[in-house]
Formats: C-alpha cells, sequence, structure tokens
C-alpha cells in the first residue's frame, strides 16, 4: 500500500474496513505522513460535525410525520425484503471466537497424539517371505499370516516384513520365517560352516569365500 | 493465540526425531554361561524362538538411519553388519542389510520393520551354541 489514497482513510474512520485490508490500512497511516495528516483532519471534521449536529426543521408535526411513516411501512408490508447480512473477514472471525479455535486445536492436538500413540502400540502378525537371489539355492517361503486377524477383528499390522533374504555362501539356505506367537520375524541361515569354538569361529569366518 | 502457536511448535519438534538401529550379536547356549542382563528386553523372546537356557551378548552397536547413506555396525568376532535405510513411512523403516564376516557376505535382506520391534537372524553354530544377530529398530 505505498499510493495515497485519501478514500481509505475515510473508508477506515467510517470503520468499513475489516481485517487485513483494516490492518494494512493503519499501517499505512502510521507510516505515511500524507495520509496520517489525512485520517487527522478527517477525525478533527468529523469532531466537529458530531459536536454541532444540523438544526432539524420539520414541516409537518411529530403525529402527522409518524401517521405518513406508518401508512408507508403498512404499504409496502408485502414487499419482501432481504436484510443484508454481516460478512465478517477470517482474522476478524478468528478474533472473536479465539475461545473456539484454542479448543478446536487443543481437541486437534489431542487427537493427534492418540493416533499417534495408537499407531505406536498397535500389535501385529508378521509375514515373511523368502527369495533366494543366489543362484545356489533359491527357497520361497509366504507364509498365511497375511490373513490372521486380531482377537477384536482388526486386521493385524506387521511389525516386521521380510521382502528379500538370500546368501552367497555355497551349500547354504536362508529362509525367513514369521512368528505366531512371538510378534517377532526370525531368518534362519542354514548350512553355515560349524566350528567347535568361537577363536576357530573368527578364524574360519574372516577367511570364508563366497 | 501465541502460546498456541508455541504448543504447537513444540508438538511437532517431539515427533519430528530420528529412529536408530541396533545390532547385536548373541551367544545362545545350553551351558551355564552367565545371562546376560544386557539383553534382558531380548531374553524372553530369544527362549522362545531358539529355546536355548542362556543368552550372552558378544557385541551390540548403534547408529541413526536416515540420509540413504550405509551404516557399518563392528559386533566384534570379525563380524560386521551394513544397514541402510532405503525408505521411511512414518514409524515403519525400509531396510537393507547385510551381515558380513571377513570378505564373506553371509546374509542380504532387505526388510520394513517397525520402531522398537526385532528381527532375528539365527546364524553358524558354534560348539554346541548358536550365533545369533538381533536387530532393533529403535525411536
Amino acid at each position: 500500500m505505498s499510493a495515497h489514497k485519501p478514500e481509505l482513510m475515510s473508508a477506515l474512520l467510517d470503520g468499513e474496513l475489516k481485517g487485513l485490508r483494516r490492518l494494512l490500512a493503519l499501517r499505512h497511516a502510521r507510516q505515511c505522513p500524507l495520509c496520517a495528516a489525512e485520517y487527522r483532519n478527517l477525525r478533527h471534521v468529523r469532531k466537529i460535525l458530531k459536536a454541532n449536529p444540523a438544526p432539524v426543521a420539520m414541516s409537518d408535526s411529530p403525529e402527522f410525520f409518524w401517521s405518513k411513516v406508518k401508512r408507508e411501512i403498512e404499504s409496502r408490508s408485502d414487499v419482501q425484503v432481504e436484510l443484508p447480512s454481516p460478512k465478517l473477514a477470517i482474522l476478524d472471525w478468528l478474533m472473536q471466537h479465539q475461545a473456539a479455535v484454542v479448543t478446536a486445536t487443543a481437541a486437534l492436538i489431542v487427537g493427534v497424539a492418540a493416533l499417534w500413540a495408537l499407531q505406536t502400540r498397535k500389535p501385529a502378525s508378521v509375514v515373511a517371505s523368502h527369495q533366494e537371489e543366489s543362484p545356489v539355492q533359491v527357497l520361497i517361503v509366504q507364509t498365511s499370516s497375511e490373513l490372521r486377524l486380531k482377537p477384536v477383528g482388526a486386521v493385524a499390522e506387521p511389525l516386521a516384513k521380510v521382502e528379500k533374504v538370500s546368501t552367497a555362501i555355497p551349500n547354504t539356505v536362508a529362509t525367513a520365517l514369521d512368528s505366531a506367537d512371538a510378534d517377532v520375524t526370525v531368518i534362519w541361515v542354514s548350512g553355515l560352516p560349524w566350528t567347535p569354538d568361537i577363536t576357530q569361529m573368527k578364524t574360519e569366518y574372516a577367511n570364508l569365500d563366497t | 493465540m501465541r502460546w498456541l502457536t508455541l504448543a504447537l511448535v513444540f508438538f511437532l519438534a517431539a515427533n519430528a526425531h530420528a529412529a536408530s538401529i541396533q545390532a547385536r550379536l548373541i551367544r545362545a547356549s545350553n551351558e551355564s554361561i552367565e545371562t546376560d542382563a544386557q539383553l534382558k528386553d531380548l531374553t524372553p523372546t530369544l527362549e522362545k524362538k531358539f529355546g536355548y537356557k542362556h543368552y550372552q551378548q558378544l557385541g551390540s552397536q548403534k547408529a541413526s538411519l536416515g540420509n540413504d547413506t550405509s551404516r557399518r555396525l563392528d559386533l566384534g568376532e570379525g563380524f560386521v553388519v551394513f544397514v541402510r535405510e532405503r525408505a521411511t513411512d512414518k514409524k515403519t523403516h525400509d531396510l537393507e542389510v547385510e551381515w558380513t564376516s571377513g570378505r564373506a557376505s553371509l546374509l542380504k535382506t532387505t526388510l520394513k520393520i517397525a520402531e522398537k520391534s526385532s528381527v532375528f537372524i539365527k546364524g553358524p553354530g558354534v560348539g554346541n551354541d548358536w550365533i545369533v544377530l538381533a536387530l532393533t529398530v529403535l525411536e
């Protein structure tokens, strides 16, 4: 709002501006000396007019005037009048309904927190599948746990799901197994070289070739 | 209105976190090795799944997930685990895991795992014991 708009000052003084437009006009009035002067002048004029109202000269007596008004009202009683509904800017609405906004936001936070807590606590079944990539051996295991339901009736979410598993050690098979009772997935690597103790295992596995 | 904005900011900040992964190398045995207190969160599941009486933690490492970079977790006894997070959806992490020893790749897997969940990998046999790798995604 860089240009000087005296009509904006008038509208501001008359209370016609709402929300963001009002804030911007107020800010402009504070920053622009010309518009600030215009605002002060208008306010001064309004003050004078308010202090010195124009004398009203009535041509008719108050009783006769009221009878004319009454007749006019009666003659227009059939005419449908559309009453203007006041429109509020979002900012004004929010300012007027602060309590409602705070309550709604608090409810939203509580809802999101509850959802988050439920998600982290969800018990689940485990689905495991295995696909051997190595040319040595191929074994595919697909369990039926995908169809398993929780006792309460909701579909169980797997805590872990093995998508692919393979081993490059000759004569070795890796199999992913789901757990029906412990909610864990186990990958079973069978056929790995056996050693009598940890020291020998270290030596043998350090030199293991694939 | 200002306090409300602050509350929202705090709420969102509290939820914005980076998950991490913990890899533990475990020896499962029936011999009288001391049951490891570090494994008390996993022991009931380990007993149920593998049936051994005692579980000993041989090595453990944690790394934060994210940024699509591969994290190296040295677990001792020559075993190394590489973990790369491919994607994350809410509290589920799409991971690429490779368990290696020396130059050999013992196992490669891609899996989707929820936070606070574990996956166990049964590895080599040592004497009458088993080596188990436990991967847990932490919040």
